[in-house]
This record gives C-alpha cells, structure tokens and sequence, in this order.
C-alpha cells in the first residue's frame, strides 16, 4: 500500500522543510548563522531527503508493510540503523571534502595521538547519533500513517461488506421461492399432462402466477394482502397437486383485511415454512390453515400446520429470521411475531402489523 | 432388472412409471411411498435396482440405505441438487434430477447394465439370501457422511459396545450392529471371527506372525495388527491349510 505520491512528497517537504527551519532558527538565536553552517544544513538536507526516499523504495520493494506486526517493526528498526550508518558515513565525507567542518569536529579529526581512521570513525558515530534520531522519526511516522490508514480501510471494507451482506439478504428474502418447489412441481404437471390435463393446465397457470410475482416482488415495499393470498392460494393449489391427498388447507379471512397493505411474499414464507418443515415431514401429511383477521387494530395473519417444533428451530432460521428481520426494518418494534406449538401436533406461526401504520 | 421406486409423491412414481416403459429391460415391480414401506417392500421383493427418492416424510433415502442389509443399485431421483451432490458423495450409481430428462434416464440404465454385466460370475451367490457375498454392497451412513462399500473392500470389523467399526480405504465410520449379528450374515469363506473383538477379512490379510501362547499376530493391508485368539489359531490354520 503507497500513500499518494503527491502527499507522500508533501510530508517530505513539511518534514525536511521543518528540520532545516528549527536548525537554522536555533543557529539565529544563537548568533551563528554563517555560511558554514547554512552549506552544512544544505548537505544533511540533501542527503535526508535522498536517503529517506531511498529507504522508502526499500520498504515498497520488499513489501514490508504487508508482514506481520512484529516483522514489521524490526525491520523498520533493522532499515533504520543500516541507512544511518551509510548517511552519516557519508556526510563525514562530504564534509571533510568540501571542508564545511565544525571546529569541534575538526580538532577531533586532528587528534595527533590516535590514527586518523578512529578518529573519522568516532566522527561517523557522533554523526550517526544525530542522523539516527531523524530517521527514526521519518520511520515513525511513515509507520504510523500506514499502520492507521490500513485499519481505518479495513474498516471501512468491512462496513461495506456488511452493509452489501444485509442489502443482499433482503433482497433473496423477497424473491426467495424455493427451487426445489418449482422441480417438484413441473414433474408434478409433466406427470398430470396425461392423467389429467385440465389440472396441468391449471398447474402451469398456478406456477407461471408465482414465478411473475416473485419477480415483482422486489419492486415493492408494500402489496394489498389480496394480491399476496392469491399467490399463497396458487402455491397452496400446487403443493396440494403434489402431496395429494396428504395436504388439507383452510382458509379463514375476514373480507376487512383484504385491502391491507403487507410486506410481499412474507405469508408466503410462513406457508412455505409450514409444507417444508411440517406437512412433508409427516408420513401422512396434515393441514395447513391460514387465517387473517383484525384484532384490536393489529392486522393478524395465521399460519397454523400439522407438526412439531422442535429444538433446532436455527436450522429452519432464514426464513424466520428474515420475517424477523423484515417486521423490525418495516415497522420498528410495533409489530409481532412469533412462532409456537399451538396444540399437541399443531404449529403456529402468527404475525402482527398495527393497521393504521404508515409506510 | 426388477426395480422398485420410492418417493413419496405418488405423481412422481406414476411419471417415472411412464418414463421406464420406454425400457423394457427394467420391470418395475412395485412402489413405496415412504422408507418404512421401502424397507419392508425391498426385503420382501429383493429388486436389482431402486429408484429412490432421497427427501421423504420420516426418514431420508440416506437414512433408509443405512438400514438395509445389503443395498440394490439405487439410482436417486430429487428436484434439486442439494442432495444430489451429497449423492456423489456416496458414490451412487447415479443420480437424476426430477423433472426427469429421457436421455439421462437412458444414460443411468446403460451405465447400471454395463457394471451388472461384471458382475455376472456372482449371480449364483445371490441364491443364498441371508449371507452376504464379497460381491454385495452395503451402505454405510456414519453422521452426515455416506459410502457404499462392497464387501471385499473391507478389511476389519471392530466391535466398540453395540456399534461396529468398519475399515476399509481410509475411512472407518460406526454402524449401529453388534459383531455377532455381522458374522451371521458374513461369508465364512471371506470373513473370519479373529478374536472376540475383531473379524478380519481374510484376502486383506497382508503377515502373518506366531504370537504369545501360540496365537497368531495378523498384519492387516492398512497396516492394523489384530492378534488371533488361541482358540481361533486353531481354527485358522485349519482353514489356511486346506
């Protein structure tokens, strides 16, 4: 990961520019703004600037930001020391050739009791502490702002992700219509194509009604409970094709709550619900009753099917969860659901919308 | 091939029915609705072949194989490929996915008589019912895992309490039968009771050692050591010898 080009050289104007700035401000106060020390501050910011970049392009090359936490701090640290040796090395160098020494630094060099080579090499070491604190805080901070940029994108890629995941969930929730329900059911009219072809007439009516539904269904926010009971009806008319006599169905509507608006394809889930995880799973098959009613302003709608809930209710989740999921986004916490053991070998899932709910 | 198909949807028996009349080489000679009558239909009737429908009210196809002795051909049949991958799994003859296409179903049937004709050599050992030859299959449900197996590829039976455990490749799932039930039903041509713990296979026998008070050490070909009990040495060596 590269910082823009444009900033990186920005950081290393405000950074370089500010180490010049106090120097020569410190050699103001201090009366000693020569030319000398002007040359001086010349070479170290050449070099600064030149080694700093150099030890960039190593961290880029070797990825170093990539590794692990612990890898990457010693490896700062390794980079750090090697650079600082070669620049002081250098400087020392430099400034012994283009005579722009200290006085201090001079007599240290003309030592006449030790050989020449320690004393450079002292000089090298002084030269290196100084060199050493600089780049340990370019280090620093290239460190720092890489290491919070990352997170702060990992971040975000993770907020991002979540929000595709809920975005995605919703929408498999309303178009969800179980492929297995629609094999099961062609091979239920391919097979009454000769048996009896008014009913697969009938069947392919039925089922050509759900799959344009679930296709529009997530157009839409809301849709008249009618319209939603006549796709349930047509799915109910095709499973009843398939289980034959093993599927009874009841309906129990109050004319009242036709015309209320509910969450497409949500009865749908529930009855889907009672066929997948009740009636197919009894040898001899069972009812399923759907009910729909005013109760003290609360539209109440009814799923009620031969069976037992058992304890691995998270197994059957996504379909529970989902109508979970969809009440609270739709209508806060006004509305209800809940799904019980009604009577001995009786499942009932039931939910409640307030009424007079605005969307 | 005499076949029975098992679903529970009476629609899609009678449109399989249908589908099979094109191929006269398979009679279906009776259906089931669910596992229970398909075990019983299946004892009864011993077909070649069974269609089996693997989502069923009770108990799953997988869940029915499992309690058969001995398991037929199957070919499954589902809507949706859920299953039918977890059928490969279970290495199938085949699978078809309903609605059913001709084509395929001709495909699984050429395909099923191709292995039959192999197997023709055997058929005389099926007279025999109630014992198992090395050439029948059995299949073998341990959790959500699922194998057929034949026989000879069994190396070892190990009794662990009322289970039993079954070597062969490298796998070696429980089933729910005691080690004497298993040699009941076992060829005593192929099998032998090795001690009270083991039944070995007897082609998979790689060493043979002397072991403690004249037993016999038995290296097996996965590399199991299985020690014979005194009383069976004897016997083991009267079968070797002959």
């Amino acid at each position: 990961m590269r910082i823009g080009n444009r900033r990186y050289w920005l950081f290393q104007l405000i950074g370089w520019g500010s180490f010049v700035f106090i120097n020569a401000f410190f050699a103001f106060s201090f009366d000693q703004l020569t030319p000398i020390v002007f040359k001086r501050l010349g070479v170290f910011l050449v070099l600064g600037v030149l080694f700093s970049h150099l030890m960039r392009s190593i961290i880029i090359h070797f990825g170093l930001l990539q590794k692990n936490l612990n890898k990457q701090v010693l490896q700062f640290f390794v980079i750090t020391f090697c650079v600082t040796f070669v620049v002081s090395y250098i400087s020392v160098e430099v400034l012994i050739g283009f005579n722009l020494m200290k006085k201090t630094e001079a007599e240290l060099l003309d030592r006449a009791d030790v050989s020449f080579w320690i004393n450079k090499l002292l000089l090298v070491l002084s030269m290196a502490f100084s060199y050493f604190l600089l780049f340990f805080i370019w280090s620093l901070i290239y460190f720092v702002y890489h290491y919070v940029a990352k997170s702060r994108k990992q971040q975000m890629d993770t907020l991002q992700l979540e929000s595709l995941v809920k975005e995605l969930e919703l929408k498999t929730i309303k178009a969800h219509i179980n492929p297995h329900f629609i094999f099961n059911s062609l091979n239920s009219i391919r097979a009454l194509v000769d048996e009896n072809p008014e009913r697969a007439r009938k069947g392919i009516t039925e089922l050509s009604n759900i799959l344009r539904s679930s296709m529009q269904a997530d157009k839409a926010e809301a849709v008249a409970f009618q319209k939603e009971l006549f796709i349930v009806k047509d799915y109910l008319a095709l499973e009843n094709m398939r289980f034959e006599d093993r599927l009874k169905i009841e309906y129990q509507v109050d004319e009242n709550t036709l015309p209320l608006p509910v969450p497409p394809m949500m009865l749908q889930t529930l009855v889907e619900n009672a066929i997948k995880h009740g009636i197919s799973k009894q040898i001899h098959g069972g009812v399923v009753r759907v009910t729909s009613t005013i109760k003290n302003n609360f539209h109440e709608l009814s799923v009620q099917n031969t069976g037992y809930l058992n304890g691995h209710m998270s197994g059957e989740g996504f379909g529970l969860s989902s109508t979970t999921n969809r009440l609270s986004l739709l209508y806060g916490n006004k509305a209800k659901f809940e799904i019980k053991q009604a009577s001995a070998s009786l499942v009932e899932a039931r939910v409640s919308i307030p009424v007079e709910a605005d969307y | 091939m005499r076949a029975i198909i098992i679903d529970d949807e009476r629609l899609a028996r009678a449109e399989l029915k249908k589908l099979l009349q094109d191929f006269p080489e398979v009679e279906v000679i009776d259906e089931a609705a669910n596992a229970e009558e398909g075990i019983s239909k299946i004892d009864s009737q011993q077909p070649d072949l069974i269609f089996l429908d693997i989502q069923m009210p009770g108990k799953t196809g997988f869940d029915m194989l499992s309690e058969l002795e001995k398991a037929p051909h199957v070919i499954f049949t589902t809507a949706y490929d859920e299953f039918a991958l977890k059928a490969f799994e279970v290495n199938a003859l085949d699978y078809l996915l309903k609605p059913v296409e001709p084509k395929r179903l001709a495909d699984a049937i050429h395909k099923l008589q191709h292995t039959e004709g192999k197997e023709i050599r055997t058929t005389e050992e099926y007279t025999n019912n109630s014992i198992l030859s090395e050439h029948d299959q059995v299949f073998v449900k341990d959790g959500e895992r699922c194998w057929f197996v034949r026989l000879s590829d069994i190396r070892l039976f190990e009794s662990v309490g009322n289970y039993a455990k079954v070597f062969f490749g490298t796998n070696k799932p429980l089933i729910l039968k005691s080690l004497n039930a298993l040699e009941e039903r076992l060829d005593e041509k192929f099998f032998f009771r090795a001690n009270r713990k083991h039944i070995v296979n007897l082609r998979m026998i790689d060493k043979i050692e002397p072991y403690f008070n004249g037993g016999l050490l038995l290296e097996m070909k996965g590399g199991e050591k299985i020690e014979v009990s005194r009383r069976q040495t004897v016997k083991f060596k009267e079968m070797m010898s002959l």
